[in-house]
């Protein structure tokens, strides 16, 4: 009896011993992120699989919020040192913490993993600046045109329309407006800065140059691109100026049925099919002159504070999350591009792709998708071009003087911290 | 010997200590940070004297927050104390109808401001709100409530006059309760009318508690952010942005701290500035006896 007894504490103390040891040999990677909801869940199951894989990593998942709130949260953390060790950073804003020696540089890694290889081109120019990679892609988007079949049928305009110009999707949202309107339903919605963005792009021009840094507020064809989009708030009163103070209301306006039009990202994908079922069209952004859409979403940054072991870790974590398997799982449940050349060989891709019409459009703009600039000052532009879009759209200041003054000032501005 | 001297010093300096760390010393470093250029990633934080100043005092955004704050504040503090005063004279008697009236007032001033800006946002949304709804129902036309500069900035001080009445109302009563009755009564009996009693008896004894209020109103009308931060962010087109926001945007958004710092130092002497402003003007005709 008294042998058991002995032999029972024994091995008790053993089993302690090895899971202490176990639990002490755990890396643990805090992760702050943007996703909730489905994307959220889809998150989650990408962690889990990484998990099961690597007992000995412990991926600690935060949801901080949109990709506002993790830039204003993390540089509130940084000099607290309570920042995390990865971070999901909007393709164009993490340039200035790049530029910060906050990230680490993760050129020598990324260029020893056979992911890089997997990865298309415009995903793997997305995280680099000058000639290091500061963050691995992770959500990629790139805008696209959702529109309402059902209040499109309602408004006369049969099978799928052709909306490749700004005055064919102008006409159709008039189309809409006129016919439906007593029912509560406008025919666009105002563009956010993201499809803004995009349809300067579709206009044959840009807000900065991505190679060059070149500020092209002023350009001719940037104001000619504003102009259209201020005038189906302000003058044509296409779309609701909810909208245009609060960039959601006009997406959730979309979602409920009450717009016929929305150009917003291809994240935006599942949420639009779960809202509007069957009714939901896809249409590639217009080529009002040549086609170029740019590049959105988020990818995965490390900070160079972190541990070397956490970073080690962060990093084998995060090229999981940019692999085939994870990549299929991430484009499947919500619509974001593909950013893994394997991830469409993926049965659960395979199937999104046959059971979700529209889910290819982003794909097939692939071709004609560009980065975004990303210098610092591209943080200041980004911040300020809201009152200037409001001020355009709400007819309280003409679109091209506008213009004008807002890249002056962006030249002023990036001079000021260039220096 | 010594400790009874030591005694009240010592259960003291928990409470100084916390004040120390949380209240003064961030504003010691608020006002270092102002003569700073910082990013808050930088490890430098490289000393730039009046830059700061200078750029804020050049800048027409700054210029503007001010204004539209001011204007806030002109607007705000006279409509809440008025309301708040009118209101407490009607519910200062101490009935049923009056306590429940009380609760009812009192209850936004300790709702979350988040939500009741993001209930008013759907209530104000031009196209898909309430109260466009209503008056649309009603045969008028919808109205920019917050789209238009004017309209936004006074939907802003009603809600907030709305959320902030509660306290005023209460502060005031407590102020009315403590007037003597028998000073009432002598008016009455000298023959004063209800109006010019009011005017040369209540409010001449409430001026203790109308300099309070007008203090802490003017102080939370130059400190207005969620609100606005919910609802407009600024907008339409910077029609909204006071200071406090102006300050929340360069400092985190911008990541410009040192000047961010700096509007939190201009703030800070404005707002001394003011109360001392008021003491002058209105502290000699505050008499705190009856």
């Amino acid at each position: 009896m008294s042998r058991k007894l002995h032999v029972l504490i024994a091995a008790s103390v053993l089993a302690l011993a090895v899971s202490a040891s176990a639990a002490q040999a755990q890396t643990t990677v805090t992760f702050w992120h943007s996703f909730n909801n489905k994307s959220g869940e889809a998150l989650e199951e990408i962690i889990g699989k990484y998990e099961a894989a690597n007992p000995e990593v412990d991926v600690q998942a935060e949801y901080v919020g949109n990709y506002n709130d993790i830039v204003a949260r993390l540089q509130a953390a940084i000099p607290a040192n309570r920042a995390p060790d990865a971070v999901i950073l909007e393709v164009t804003r993490y340039g200035l913490f790049a530029d910060g020696g906050v990230l680490a540089d993760l050129t020598p890694y990324f260029d020893a993993d056979p992911l890089k290889d997997e990865l298309y081109d415009y995903a793997r120019q997305i995280g680099v600046i000058g000639d290091k990679n500061y963050i691995v892609p992770f959500n990629s988007s790139t805008p696209v045109l959702y529109y309402n079949k059902d209040i499109f049928a309602r408004a006369g305009i049969e099978g799928e329309p052709d909306l490749s110009t700004f005055e064919q999707i102008a006409d159709a949202a008039q189309t809409v407006s006129d016919a439906l309107a007593s029912e509560g339903i406008t025919g666009i919605a105002a563009p956010g800065q993201f499809a803004r963005w995009g349809l300067v792009m579709a206009n044959g021009s840009d807000l900065i140059d991505a190679t060059t840094g070149e500020i092209l507020l002023d350009d001719p064809k940037t104001i000619e691109a504003y102009e259209w989009m201020a005038s189906l708030v302000h003058d044509r009163q296409l779309a609701s100026a909810d909208g245009v103070t609060e960039e959601d209301n006009g997406r959730d306006a979309f979602l409920a049925g009450k717009v016929g039009i929305m150009m917003n990202s291809t994240g935006n994908y599942v949420g639009a099919r779960d809202a509007l079922g069957e009714d939901l069209g896809v249409l590639p952004m217009p080529c009002n002159d040549g086609c170029a859409v740019p590049i959105g979403g988020a990818g995965i940054g490390i900070l160079a504070n972190s541990p070397q072991e956490a970073q080690d870790a962060a990093y084998d974590f995060v090229s999981y999350a940019a692999s085939a398997e994870a990549n299929a799982i991430w484009f499947a449940a919500t619509g974001y591009l593909p950013i893994n050349r394997n991830s469409a060989e993926q049965p659960v891709a395979a199937e999104a792709l046959a059971s979700q019409p529209g889910i290819d459009v982003a794909i097939n703009s692939l071709p004609n998708a560009h980065g975004r600039a990303r210098t610092p000052v591209v943080t200041w532009m980004r911040t300020n071009e809201y009152d200037m879009w409001q001020a355009m759209a709400l007819g309280q200041r003409p679109v091209e003087e506008t213009l004008i003054q807002f890249a002056e000032e962006t030249r002023a501005e990036e001079a000021r911290t260039s220096n | 010997m010594l400790m009874p001297k030591l005694t009240p010093y010592l259960l003291a300096a928990p409470l100084i200590a916390f004040i120390a760390v949380f209240t003064y010393l961030p504003i010691i470093s608020s006002v270092d940070l102002s003569f700073r250029s910082w990013n808050f990633m930088s490890p430098e934080k490289p000393f730039v004297g009046f830059d700061n100043y200078a750029r804020l005092f050049a800048s027409d955004d700054f210029w503007h927050s001010l204004s539209v704050t001011a204007v806030f504040a002109a607007i705000s503090v006279p409509l809440r104390l008025a309301l708040a005063l009118a209101i407490a004279s009607y519910l200062k008697r101490e009935i049923f109808s009056s306590r429940i009236l009380r609760g009812a007032l009192f209850l936004p001033t300790i709702t979350s401001t988040v939500s009741i800006a993001v209930v008013f946002s759907w209530v104000f949304s031009t196209d898909y709100g309430l109260a466009n709804a209503a008056l649309t129902g009603l045969g008028l036309g919808k109205v920019p409530w917050l789209q238009d500069p004017q309209i936004a900035l006074l939907v802003l001080i009603l809600i907030n006059t709305w959320k902030q009445l509660g306290y005023d109302v209460i502060i005031y009563i407590a102020g009315l309760q403590a007037v003597p009755q028998e000073l009432y009564d002598a008016a009455s009996m000298d023959g004063g009318r209800r109006w010019q009693v009011f005017r040369r008896v209540t409010v001449p004894l409430i001026m203790p508690t109308t300099y309070f209020l007008l203090v802490i109103s003017v102080i939370e009308a130059f400190q207005v952010f969620t609100i606005i931060n919910v609802m407009t962010r600024g907008g339409p087109a910077g029609a909204t942005d006071m200071l406090v926001h102006l300050l929340y945007r360069t400092g985190f958004v911008l990541f410009d701290i040192g000047t961010g710092s700096a509007l939190a130092v201009i703030l800070f002497v404005l707002l001394i500035g003011l109360a001392l402003v008021k003491s002058r003007v209105l502290g000699a005709k505050v008499h705190y006896e009856a």
